[in-house]
């Protein structure tokens, strides 16, 4: 079996020290609710295979489990737990895409632990955080030893499991405006709760005398990230919004996925599902905007 | 390797080696001989294994131990005041929730938990609640029932301050 070490640095210097070590694998627990269980599955696996050995490093002495806003800008950091955000005002009242997501997301006990930044670091295509955030064209800082970069999440993941973040940088925090349009996340699942997407799918538009004025579209669990589906967009903007239209529009998120078959799903029934799921998610946000 | 590990189990300090890739039900069943909480999935999805840490509900098979360092953790071993069964447990006894009992002690900590947060809730949001915590025997209605009962006060008030909800 391969031999871990746990350290819970309480400053970004230690951490920055831990992290750049050569001949170790180190990973940054947050939650804990996707690395754990792949950890103890490892664990229980025979025989074992040769791995280097494993340097856990936790993530939540150092304060990043902070909502923060500044002007217009809404600040989530890292290491907050699903369950918090959920009981954030801030969240609660300028975010109502955020908010869906959270509410579908597992179950109670798994959100009480789960982390957002884990949830994005994991990245899963069927994360249901990232829809709305690209829907919200979020922000994401990484920081490492040598500083801080911004890359938006647009730009951030790189396949399944797959990120811009180099091994030695951490996540600190999200940033989103919530601008003045409407939003909504829509989920479809084998059951209601505790469940994972078969697709999910995030809107925010503005309207201006029921015109289109601006929109963003995201749809996960269909391609090896979540994606944004400029198709779709570009079909909406500048039109009156109305069910028929959108319906209409919604077809061509096709373009924009491509996705697999996997035990919660199969791709022929995803590609004819997302259609419908994208169509709900922008109507809902439409509705809103129009309250 | 292992550290050692200080918390509060059930209102208790407690002390234990701990590996430094162990999980908190790890730790709780062969460490401190603790096996309320059980092994289910060993992978977040079951239930069995649910216990309050700091207040909050969690699957101690997703929490390393390590992490749980000074925090209060609490089994249902912690919940009954003497002979006195917390309302929740004496609901589930009462309504006969338990089949084979394999989920109860997980079940049991959701629901405190839950109603700790949430003492007077309507019936979909205790579904919601415990929709984490699978029941084999599909023994479900009646656990809803009884925490429902346990919500109209059918089994005395809850008790407040108590170590489920530190």
């Amino acid at each position: 079996m391969r031999e871990y070490e746990y350290h819970a640095p309480q400053s970004f210097e230690s951490l920055f020290r831990l992290a750049s070590a050569d001949g170790v694998e180190v990973r940054f627990l947050a939650g804990g609710t996707d690395l754990m269980p792949r950890i103890s599955a490892e664990r229980n696996q025979i025989p074992y295979d040769k791995k280097p050995r494993m340097r856990i490093v936790y993530l939540g002495a150092l304060g990043l489990d902070n909502v923060t806003e500044e002007g217009e800008r809404i600040t989530i950091g890292a290491c907050c737990t699903l369950s918090s955000l959920l009981e954030n005002e801030v969240v609660k009242t300028k975010l109502p895409v955020l908010r869906d997501a959270l509410a579908e997301m597992a179950g109670v006990s798994i959100r009480n632990t789960a982390t957002i930044g884990g949830n994005i670091m994991n990245a899963s295509p069927a994360a249901d955080s990232v829809p709305p955030l690209l829907a919200l064209d979020a922000e994401c800082t990484l920081r490492s030893a040598s500083g801080e970069r911004r890359v938006f999440l647009s730009e951030y993941f790189t396949g399944p499991g797959k990120t811009v973040a180099k091994p030695d940088e951490v996540l600190v925090s999200i940033a989103v405006k919530p601008g003045r349009g409407g939003s909504s996340f829509k989920k479809l699942g084998r059951r209601k709760a505790e469940t994972l997407s078969m697709v999910n799918a995030a809107a925010y538009l503005e309207l201006r005398d029921g015109i289109c004025e601006s929109i963003r579209v995201a749809v996960g669990s269909a391609a090896p990230t979540v994606v944004r589906c400029i198709d779709v967009e570009q079909a909406l903007v500048g039109k009156k919004i109305n069910e028929e239209v959108v319906r209409e529009a919604s077809l061509l998120v096709t373009k924009a996925i491509s996705p697999i078959d996997d035990i919660r799903s199969s791709a022929w029934y995803r590609v004819r599902v997302a259609p419908t799921v994208v169509a709900r998610a922008v109507l809902t946000a439409a509705e809103r905007k129009r309250g | 390797m292992s550290q050692i590990l200080k918390f509060y189990l059930n209102g208790n300090p407690v002390q234990v080696a701990a590996g430094d890739a162990d999980t908190l039900l790890d730790v709780l069943r062969e460490g401190l001989g603790f096996t309320s909480p059980k092994c289910g999935c060993n992978h977040g999805d079951c239930g069995a294994c649910t216990v309050i840490l700091n207040g909050y509900s969690v699957k101690s098979c997703t929490v390393l131990a390590l992490t749980a360092e000074g925090k209060n953790v609490c089994t249902v071993d912690g919940l009954a005041d003497g002979d006195k069964l917390h309302p929740v447990q004496r609901a589930f006894h009462e309504y006969g929730a338990p089949q084979c009992g394999y989920c109860t002690p997980g079940m049991v900590m959701a629901a405190v938990s839950f109603l700790n947060r949430n003492p007077s809730p309507t019936e979909d949001e205790v579904k919601e609640a415990l929709s984490g915590n699978l029941c084999r025997c599909g023994g479900y209605k009646k656990y809803v029932q009884a925490v429902m009962a346990t919500a109209r006060g059918e089994f005395g008030p809850l008790p407040e301050g108590s170590v489920g909800n530190v």
